[in-house]
């Protein structure tokens, strides 16, 4: 049964379309992440779920009531969600207990229950002995998990995630999104988060809906999104990728700028781009595909990144530490490709952050 | 569903109308009329008004020297204030702190109290300082007459500067260092950066300062009343009360030609003042920043601390204590410390006199209603301003900042003009119409300390309590209004003080039963004994000193003044 489901939604600010005829539909239980960069309507989606904002056309349904339309509409206080802001928007005024009880008091829930359930919420988010802290006397991860505390509290259905971990180092940030998919799968609820890290909607999510500009790209599971992306701006979006244009035809894909061929099964022909993931590119002696130079390494453990001059294009390849020590710096090296995307050339591209 | 969207439209936007409706009605359409009485007579347009400001000598010489004042005040306050504040803000003079909160606290004592000391000190026949100083020097007459233009431009001045030194410091403490640091990475002296890189980026701050003691000091009618009315030098402000009291309509009509003038050019100053600094950015918080480098003042350091005491024992110390010593003189012509001339009686009349104890309780009723409706407005306010979209939510801020910038004298005569029944509205000679003054002319205090603070309450913290389940008030009650308490409480304060003391629009607006304790003051200067009302006097200067540590105190040092 699906506890979201949004109907042709369109949000204007005054004249500019920030989401354009966005439909979809969440599932009870399920982790969906709106994946997109920076301004493509992400925060604005959940906000008009959560209330804050009104859609200019469309409707919002939660758990089979329409909370807004035309002529319909339910304040945020009323639809019985949960949220975690990007900011936490912790109270700084009010200890962690009472930040975290302030929706069951709200709901004039008796004292005593309230203290159980504040308790057995505090356990959850593993914030036991600081129920009298106040939030200025918490690190951020704590007070993330006290925002955390205070959405779940209330016992919603949906729980809705704006970047909550945005804010934190990156080993507090793997393991708050373990913590947030355990309680998920314990409470069995249904989250909606916002992120503009792949990584995160990667590892997190059960669908990713990919967004740019207010559209939804590609929506389905983190591995058919990135297996099988729909057109540059995903493929792009969700993973490193290197990008060569080219001509198809009879089965082959010459690429420009250089002597080398690809072969294709596939039914494109003319010309097209052709998206290659850094890791389906292997440095080899025989069986090579293409032919290239070393430029630039960067060593970061067992994985390197390197970028290899193929013709007139510089590619990014993954390659482990032993192949490294195996060529040598200026050396000619063999490339073999073995797996590729291939896009129409002038499809949809939003790409250009690298 | 649809019914509580309503209601939570509804307890918002009932808030928002009263608010408008109250602001359009006691301040808009008062002013408004003003106007139209000026240029409109028997229904059609006319010039005449603004003709007799000019041709008839009367108006015109107050316009004079009301301009000459002004002006004068202008020049000296920001030959003062700037030295001060940069010494103060940007040296290694001794005791900064205490200076600073010396200079800033002048700011909040109401002007007639200077009036008052030195009129005792620069008295052209008994003045304390002059008997002194003819006595010290073995002078043949009176050093100083304070019944005159420059006695009016000195006392103007020493009470306006704090105006010019609170903005100049301000702007002081947000110059950004590294402006300085790379003139002198260039090459540059200190001093040659002071002039080259400092002055000119302090050039807007300095104008705007300047424009500010310019509209203070041509809108004040305390100095005037008391130095310049018994010399016979009327300025603008004057003239308008001389013509409200005799009450004919022909003198009314001057009286609004004079007041829509003064409105005009105390408004346009304000709106020069602020569009040369480009933001409004007031004087009621002190905004975290970075410490901008202080300069090494070297062999300099002493003597120039020794100037600045100078300064202050000479413009704050010698008026304040001349203030409490007058109130404790039995026969003024004697030194307070003359055997037999030290009494207490004055202090024991102003708490035992039953007038005097009834303007004070009517100051206090006025000043606490003043404040607290104030603060309600402005948070109403502030919220719409800061926190909705809804159009023309800027008009109530610029309708508050309009009111605080129009001089109170204009104030006061609209409000007698439209609020004595003509237009179905009879407050004269109540206590609302005092109250409906004080508000407009002060609102804006509280309106700035609540914009400020609620612009650091990030909107998200109130959003949490919605989605929590807390509807708009709930969300007020619980989230918003505890967050910007202290401003609450500091706004509160900012509009409290200057209702209480309050003058000028008082004694306009006053009958027997609502006068104030500013009034009683000015009456018992004027008429009764001097002692007195330098008791009074002494006793709003305690409690200023005392409200202004209390609110510094309360928010922890981020509110003062
Ligand atoms: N209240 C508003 N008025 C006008 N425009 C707005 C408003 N809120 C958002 N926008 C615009 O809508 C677009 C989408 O904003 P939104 O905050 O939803 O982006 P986002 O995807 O969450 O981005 P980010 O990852 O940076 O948080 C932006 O271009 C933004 O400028
Ligand atoms: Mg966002």
């Amino acid at each position: 049964m699906s506890v979201i489901t949004i109907d042709h939604v369109t949000k204007r600010f005054d004249d500019v379309v920030v989401i354009k005829d966005f439909t979809a539909e969440f599932l009870d239980g399920e982790f969906v992440t709106l994946l997109g960069p920076s301004g493509c309507g992400k925060t604005t989606m959940l906000r008009m779920i959560a209330g804050f904002e009104k859609p200019s056309e469309g409707t919002i349904s939660i758990d089979g009531k329409t909370v807004s339309s035309k002529d319909v509409f339910t304040p945020p206080e009323d639809r019985e969600i949960g949220m975690v802001f990007q900011s936490y928007a912790v109270w700084p005024h009010m200890n962690v207990f009472n930040n975290i009880a302030y929706p069951l008091k709200i709901r004039k829930i008796p004292k005593q229950e309230i203290s159980e359930r504040v308790s057995r919420i505090l356990e959850t988010v593993h914030l036991s002995q600081y129920e009298k802290r106040m939030p200025s006397e918490l690190s951020g991860g704590q007070q993330q998990r006290v925002a955390l505390g205070r959405a779940l509290v209330a016992e919603p259905k949906v729980l809705l995630l704006d970047e909550p971990l945005s804010n934190l180092d990156a080993k507090l940030r793997e393991q708050l999104r373990f913590d947030i998919k355990e309680i998920q799968e314990r409470l069995k609820i249904s989250i909606v988060y916002v992120t503009h890290d792949q990584s995160e909607a990667m590892t997190m999510s059960d669908r990713v809906f990919v967004i740019n500009s207010g559209v939804i790209q590609q929506v389905g599971s983190p591995v058919e999104i990135y297996r099988n992306p729909v057109n540059p701006f995903v493929a792009d979006f969700v993973g490193k990728i290197n990008f060569l244009k080219g001509t198809s035809s009879n089965g082959r894909i010459v690429l420009d700028g250089m002597d080398d061929t690809l072969d294709y099964g596939g039914p494109l022909t003319g010309r097209v781009e052709v998206g290659i993931r850094p890791e389906n590119i292997h440095i080899v002696r025989d069986g090579a595909h293409l032919s290239g130079r070393f430029v630039t390494e960067y060593y970061m453990g067992e994985e390197n990144d390197c970028r290899i001059r193929a013709g007139s294009a510089v590619l990014r390849v993954t390659a482990d530490a032993e192949t490294f020590r195996s060529f040598g710096a200026e050396e000619q090296v063999g490339l073999r490709i073995s797996d590729f995307l291939v896009f129409p050339e002038g499809s949809e591209d939003g790409r250009g952050n690298e | 569903m649809k019914r509580e969207k309503r209601f939570y439209f509804d307890v918002k936007w009932f808030l928002i109308l009263a608010v408008a409706a109250f602001l359009l009605i006691f301040q808009v359409f008062p002013l408004v009329f003003l106007v139209i009485r000026t240029f409109f007579r028997e229904g059609s347009f006319t010039l005449e008004g603004m003709r007799r400001i000019y041709t008839y000598s009367l108006n015109w010489t107050c316009l004079k020297n009301t301009l000459i004042t002004a002006s004068l005040s202008m020049v000296f306050g920001i030959l003062i204030a700037f030295p001060l504040a940069f010494l103060v803000g940007r040296t290694n003079l001794y005791g900064k702190r205490i200076f600073r909160s010396m200079f800033v606290m002048t700011y909040m004592v109401p002007p007639y109290v200077g009036a008052i000391a030195w009129l005792r000190l620069l008295n052209p026949k008994v003045g304390v300082l002059n008997v002194f100083l003819k006595n010290l020097f073995g002078l043949s007459g009176m050093p100083f007459n304070i019944y005159s233009i420059p006695g009016l431009v000195w006392v103007l001045t020493t009470f306006y500067y704090p105006y010019a030194f609170i903005t100049i410091s301000r702007a002081m403490e947000k110059m950004d260092p590294s402006l300085e640091e790379a003139s002198r990475i260039s090459g540059a002296s200190p001093l040659k950066t002071l002039f080259k890189v400092t002055i000119p980026l302090m050039l807007p701050s300095v104008v705007a300062a300047g424009l500010l003691v310019f509209v203070a000091a041509a809108s004040c009618y305390g100095i005037p009343s008391i130095i310049g009315a018994p010399a016979k030098i009327y300025t603008v402000t004057t003239r308008i009360f001389d013509y409200v009291s005799v009450g004919s309509a022909e003198g009314l009509t001057d009286a609004s030609a004079l007041a829509v003038f003064l409105m005009v050019t105390a408004l346009l100053a304000l709106y020069a003042a602020d569009f040369v600094t480009g933001k409004k950015d007031y004087i009621t918080v002190s905004g975290k920043s970075v410490q901008p480098s202080t300069v090494d003042l070297g062999k300099w350091r002493v003597p120039l601390t020794i100037l600045v005491i100078l300064f202050t024992v000479i413009v704050i110390v010698i008026p304040f204590a001349t203030i409490l010593a007058t109130s404790f003189t039995v026969n003024m012509g004697k030194s307070v410390f003359t055997p037999g001339n030290l009494t207490l009686k004055y202090w024991n009349t102003i708490f035992s006199r039953k007038s005097i104890l009834k303007s004070t309780g009517n100051s206090l009723t006025y000043a606490v209603s003043s404040a607290t409706l104030g603060m309600i407005v402005c948070v109403v306010m502030a919220y719409l301003l800061k926190r909705t979209n809804v159009k023309g939510r800027k008009i109530p801020d610029f309708l508050i900042t309009l009111g605080s910038g129009t001089p109170s004298v204009v104030i006061a005569l609209a409000l007698i003009m439209t609020m004595s029944g003509r237009f179905g509205i009879n407050i004269y000679n109540t206590a609302a119409i005092m109250i409906i003054a004080y508000m407009i002319k002060y609102m804006m205090m509280g309106m700035r300390t609540v914009t400020a603070s609620l612009s650091q309450v990030s909107p998200s913290l109130e959003e949490a309590a919605r989605v929590s389940g807390a509807g708009w008030l709930r969300g007020m009650k619980d989230v918003v209004l505890p967050l910007i308490l202290p401003s609450v409480v500091a706004g509160w304060f900012l509009i409290f003080m200057p209702c209480f003391y309050e003058l000028t629009m008082s004694i306009l607006l006053y009958s027997d039963k609502t006068e104030t304790l500013g009034v009683e003051l000015y009456l018992y200067q004027t008429y009764h004994s001097q002692q007195t009302a330098a008791a009074l006097a002494g006793g709003i200067l305690i409690m200023v000193t005392l409200v202004n540590v209390l609110l510094s105190k309360l928010t922890k040092g981020k509110f003062s003044i």
